[in-house]
């Protein structure tokens, strides 16, 4: 591996893309930390490098017929023996891929969104160790690999997550984030050690193979299946544990983009089709997973009808839409998780990055008022945001569309029609409160005439003024591109599907075949959800509140995101304060306080005593020098 | 009466009274004293075997002559020694010496 790497342009691109946004970090942070251009320019430069790396890979090994592993020794302990190294298949081609391009969209967009800020090199490190750690997640060939990076990557959402540091609430919301995901990858971990214990080997092609069912008894798959899905349920905000990411919020809006489309969150989804014929080796794990799945994306789906803070709307959706892929990929249906998590990247980097634009214009996150201050002025954004919520409630001929239609196709697949009713209710309330947001955006109650000191010209339609036009651009300019991408990106269904099932043996169930009718019941109730939504508040004198926000409780409910977090707040202050900490602080005070000082105590008594030995009296040295003297002599003599 | 024997029980009693002096007496003059009467008794050992025993090569002689000599250099340094105590202490009484007890 060592002599040729050089010559093997697959590795060397591999390489290069994977370890030079670390070594842009690494520069940042030691270098050129008070030089926020050069630093920007360092980071924007690697991770350009990056994606020029993945998409020659993804283009030279567009046909691949088998993994290519590139592996080097790391650790051998007995007869365990963890290679480190890179693996190029299919999956991780397009991942890889996906996660270059969205960092690269999301760093030149940070550009402008940034600028001026004062942490803005180390911001620029961060995204850089970002980029790399979920690059090199991406490619890991081992699960022990994959799950430092995945640690990484928790590391470095926490850093940006909580970048407004002085901010408590954003240093709470990190503190949260990295708290709860890491409950999760406790459980992964744990997972980890059963299937290395057990199966004796972390490699993610043996992990796939058919070997696991020869070695492991069923129930301990699926206990490890179930363990190792809490990383999931962590790292993607599934039911348990989803309320972390609301709160993620807090950080820059880029950031939100980032983590919400192609690094953090979709890093439990990505592990889940990593692994995904371990996974479906257990039948129970499958049903679990997909009742998490539902639950969790009809509990986000009812969260996100009542807040008004539009980036709150998009998070909600983004746990939603998570657990559309989870329930995809547990109905059996391979391709349609990855491929829902592919257009979902794209078209929810564009939400985010939208929603960033108009958060940095008018300073607020309340949609309504964005839409009072005159928000559909900005031409780009608004125009991007419509086509992407649109695609997020999977209309056609967006991208979500297609990924949509082919995760219902793999619900229907199955034996239980309540999954697939569940999707379909999904659905509808996607394209309800998308639209709903759009069209408070796009057609607010009154638009504020008297909004010209501040944003001199906002209030009227010609979107940027002259003096922000540079920045302006360089935040559109992602925004066009993405949104091409939200475009055309559904067409690449069967292109990509042949490309990444060819390898999996064709994606199990989801043979069900498109159903026809599925398909008009979806369109048809994503039109109605987005037809309520102009009922409500797109149409002249609507009374801009939505059916939930009639009902007091219901509204409540929502609001208080199912009182989950007051569930998780009382657990912590009685279980974990109450209890485990009271016990352990009691344990350090008494015990180890208490040894210490004892010990301390102990030694001091025993000088004490020994001091009387030292009577200070010359004479009575002399006599026990002598009698030392004369025992010696007698010991000698005789 | 003119033998061996009655010098070394001479020394012997000297170097008793010595050593019983020396941790008996409180001052350290009479200290002082009672180390010169050991050394005595020492000498007087030596003198009395290179008499009765080995008289040919007057070792013993030697040795007494060595012992004299550090007995007296010891005894200048004990009494500046002890000036120097009395300075301090305005005292030469060992139990005023104490200040390293325990």
């Amino acid at each position: 591996m060592t002599s040729s790497w050089f010559q093997d342009p697959t590795l060397l691109a591999a390489m290069l893309g994977a370890l030079l946004p670390f070594v842009s970090f690494a520069v940042i942070m030691v270098f050129t930390r008070p030089y926020p251009k050069l630093s920007a320019t360092i980071s924007v430069a690697a991770v350009s490098v990056s994606l020029i790396c993945a998409l020659s890979l993804l283009s030279r090994h567009w046909h691949l017929e088998q993994p290519i592993q590139y592996t080097a020794k790391w650790l051998v302990s007995g007869k365990l023996y963890l290679p480190f190294g890179f693996m190029l298949d299919q999956l991780s081609l397009l991942m890889l891929t996906i996660v270059a391009v969205i960092s690269f969209l999301v760093q030149v967009y940070s550009l402008g969104y940034m600028a001026g800020d004062p942490g803005f090199a180390r911001y620029y490190a961060f995204q850089s160790l970002f980029a790399w750690a979920m690059m090199t997640m991406t490619i890991a060939p081992n699960m022990l690999q994959f799950y430092v990076f995945w640690e990484l990557v928790g590391l470095a959402s926490y850093l940006l997550i909580g970048f407004y540091f002085e901010k408590f609430s954003a240093s709470e919301a990190g503190k949260k984030a990295f708290v709860m995901t890491r409950f999760g990858d406790i459980a992964f971990f744990l997972g980890l050690l059963l299937v290395l214990l057990h199966f004796g080997n972390l490699n993610i092609v043996d992990l796939n193979s058919v070997d696991v069912t020869a070695r492991m008894s069923p129930a301990l798959i699926t206990l490890s299946a179930i363990l190792i899905f809490g990383g999931v349920a962590g790292k993607s905000a599934q039911f348990p544990l989803l309320t972390w990411l609301p709160d993620a919020m807090e950080g820059p809006t880029p950031v939100s983009a980032l983590l919400h489309s192609a690094t953090m969150v979709a890093a439990g989804v990505y592990m889940f089709a990593r692994i995904f014929p371990f996974f479906s080796k257990s039948a129970t794990a499958m049903t679990l997973f997909l009742a998490i799945g539902t639950i969790t994306m009809l509990l986000a789906s009812t969260m996100a009808l009542v807040t008004r803070d539009i980036k709150q709307v998009w998070a909600y959706s983004t746990i939603s839409q998570l657990g559309f892929m989870v329930m995809g990929l547990a109905a059996g249906s391979y391709f349609a998780g990855i491929f829902h998590l592919t257009t979902h990247a794209g078209f929810k980097a564009l939400l985010f990055l939208c929603s960033g634009v108009f958060i940095h214009e008018y300073e607020t996150n309340d949609f309504f008022e964005i839409g009072k201050y005159g928000g559909r002025g900005l031409k780009v954004p608004i125009v991007c945001m419509t086509l992407a919520a649109a695609a997020l409630s999977g209309l056609p001929p967006l991208s979500g569309f297609f990924s949509k239609e082919a995760i219902m196709g793999g619900l229907a697949g199955l034996h239980n029609p309540i999954w697939l009713w569940a999707g379909l209710l999904g659905a509808f309330l996607t394209a309800y409160y998308s639209f709903r947001l759009i069209f408070a955006i796009l057609f607010p109650k009154k638009i504020e005439e008297v909004h010209h000191e501040e944003h001199g010209g906002h209030g009227h339609g010609h979107g940027e003024d002259h003096h922000h036009a540079g920045i302006y651009w360089v935040m559109a300019w992602p925004l066009i591109i993405l949104a091409t991408v939200t475009l055309v990106l559904g067409f690449f269904h069967t292109p990509l599907e042949n490309f990444l099932v060819g390898h999996h043996g064709g994606a199990e169930g989801h043979g069900g075949g498109h159903h026809a009718w599925l398909l008009y019941v979806a369109v048809g109730l994503a039109l109605s959800g987005v037809g309520l939504a102009w009922l409500e508040f797109g149409r002249k004198g609507a009374s801009q509140v939505g059916f939930v926000e009639r009902i007091e409780p219901v509204k409540t409910l929502f609001a208080e995101r199912w009182y989950i977090d007051h569930f998780y707040r009382l657990f912590l202050d009685y279980v974990i304060y109450g209890i485990f900490s009271n016990l352990f602080t009691r344990n350090d005070r008494r015990v180890i306080d208490g040894g210490i000082d004892g010990i301390c105590r102990a030694t001091v008594g025993g000088g004490r005593v020994l001091s009387f030995l030292q009577s200070g009296m010359l004479q009575y040295n002399l006599m026990v020098m002598f009698a030392v003297l004369a025992l010696v002599a007698l010991y000698f003599f005789f | 009466m003119n033998s061996l024997y009655t010098y070394l029980f001479l020394a012997a009693l000297l170097f008793s009274l010595g050593i019983f002096g020396v941790f008996q007496r409180r001052s350290l003059i009479g200290m002082l004293i009672a180390i010169e009467l050991m050394l005595n008794g020492a000498s007087i050992n030596f003198m009395a075997f290179n008499r009765f025993l080995a008289p040919d090569p007057i070792v013993g002689q030697i040795y007494t002559l060595f012992i004299m000599g550090i007995a007296a250099a010891e005894a200048a340094i004990a009494l500046s020694i002890i000036v120097a105590v009395f300075r301090r202490l305005r005292s030469i009484n060992i139990e005023r010496a104490q200040e390293l007890r325990g």
